[in-house]
């Protein structure tokens, strides 16, 4: 997987840093994603814990 | 709290009726903001997933107009709001822990914050940081468009430095995606449906100041 984009020159020198790869933008969807499935499990796990200590 | 509209007391005396969480400046400045986020990021996303059209023009626009906001924005928190309230302290860490372990079946009591607790203070520390990011490096690229005020002038910097400004922008620009996403999650959980509701129309109840918040860390 690529982190950044590069232009290739057509003169034949070394490739230019040109930006962000966009192939990394699923990974950051996915982060978020994580952060609130793992919220939601651990806070209905709380919940429940609390239900069934009274 | 702001000095305009000052909290009213219900007719008994029963404590407060409701207590101001934001004036119609801050709510105007927050979903003006969110209205720029969501349209920087179509224009910018839309495209690269293949939908394509003119974005470039709406996204400039777009970035000038959610620049200015977050200057005014940074004005009036240091000024003549109480930058204190966005302050992380050794408390709110402290806090952080203790909520932590407590989502991990910790039995330690319940603390209230002051008007924003850890979590929101961590929260706005990273899209203050993301943001101001995408906006400085957004007004570089300025310069590499034509606009009907400049033509492009990108000689400003080398190629290399170009490249860096665009990977900013552009890791910068994900990241946002994803805290807009971790945003809408919990503002829009039943738990915090009262903060929504302040967001709108700028109070919440004075039954809900008492359950949520330590009034000497929250004076209203
Ligand atoms: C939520 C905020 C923003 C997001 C998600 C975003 C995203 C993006 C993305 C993904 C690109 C393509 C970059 C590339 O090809 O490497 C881009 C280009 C651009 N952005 Fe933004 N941006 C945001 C805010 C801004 C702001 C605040 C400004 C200006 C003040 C701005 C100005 C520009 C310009 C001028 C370009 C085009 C540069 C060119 O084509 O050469 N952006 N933006
Ligand atoms: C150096 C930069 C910044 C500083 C010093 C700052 C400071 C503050 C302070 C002190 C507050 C609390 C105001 C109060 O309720 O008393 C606040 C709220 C807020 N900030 Fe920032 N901020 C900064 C950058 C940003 C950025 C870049 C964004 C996003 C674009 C942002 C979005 C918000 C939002 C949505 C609120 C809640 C609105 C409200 O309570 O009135 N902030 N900020």
């Amino acid at each position: 997987m690529e982190l950044f984009r590069y232009s290739r020159s057509i003169y034949g020198g070394s490739d230019q840093l040109i930006g962000a790869s966009w192939d990394l933008l699923p990974w950051f969807v996915g982060a978020a994603v994580l952060v609130i499935v793992v919220h939601a499990l651990l806070s209905a796990l709380a919940k429940w814990r609390a239900r069934h200590s009274a | 709290m702001d000095q305009i509209t000052p909290n009213r007391r219900t007719a008994g005396g029963a404590g407060w009726d409701r207590v101001r969480r934001h004036t119609l400046l801050d709510r105007t400045y927050h979903w003006l903001m969110a209205l720029c986020v969501i349209v920087l990021m179509a224009t910018a996303f839309l495209p690269i997933l293949g939908i394509k059209f003119e974005w470039l023009d709406i996204h400039w626009i777009t970035g000038v107009a959610l620049a200015a906001l977050v200057l005014i924005h940074i004005v009036r928190a240091l000024f003549f709001q109480d930058w204190r309230n966005m302050w992380i302290g050794w408390t709110d860490l402290r806090e952080l822990w203790r909520d932590t372990a407590r989502l991990l079946g910790s039995r330690s009591a319940l603390a209230l914050p002051g008007k924003y607790d850890a979590a929101q203070k961590l929260y706005h520390l990273g899209v203050a940081i993301v943001i101001l990011a995408v906006v400085g490096t957004g007004l570089l690229m300025l310069l590499k468009i034509d606009t009907p005020f400049w033509r492009r002038n990108p000689y400003w910097f080398s190629a290399d430095t170009w490249g860096v400004i665009y990977v900013i922008h552009g890791f910068a620009a994900m990241a946002i995606v994803a805290t807009v996403i971790v945003h809408l999650y919990f503002s829009l959980m039943p738990d915090s449906w009262y903060l929504l509701r302040a967001m709108v129309r700028g109070w919440i109840s004075g039954k809900e100041y008492a359950q949520h918040y330590d009034p000497s860390r929250w004076k209203a």
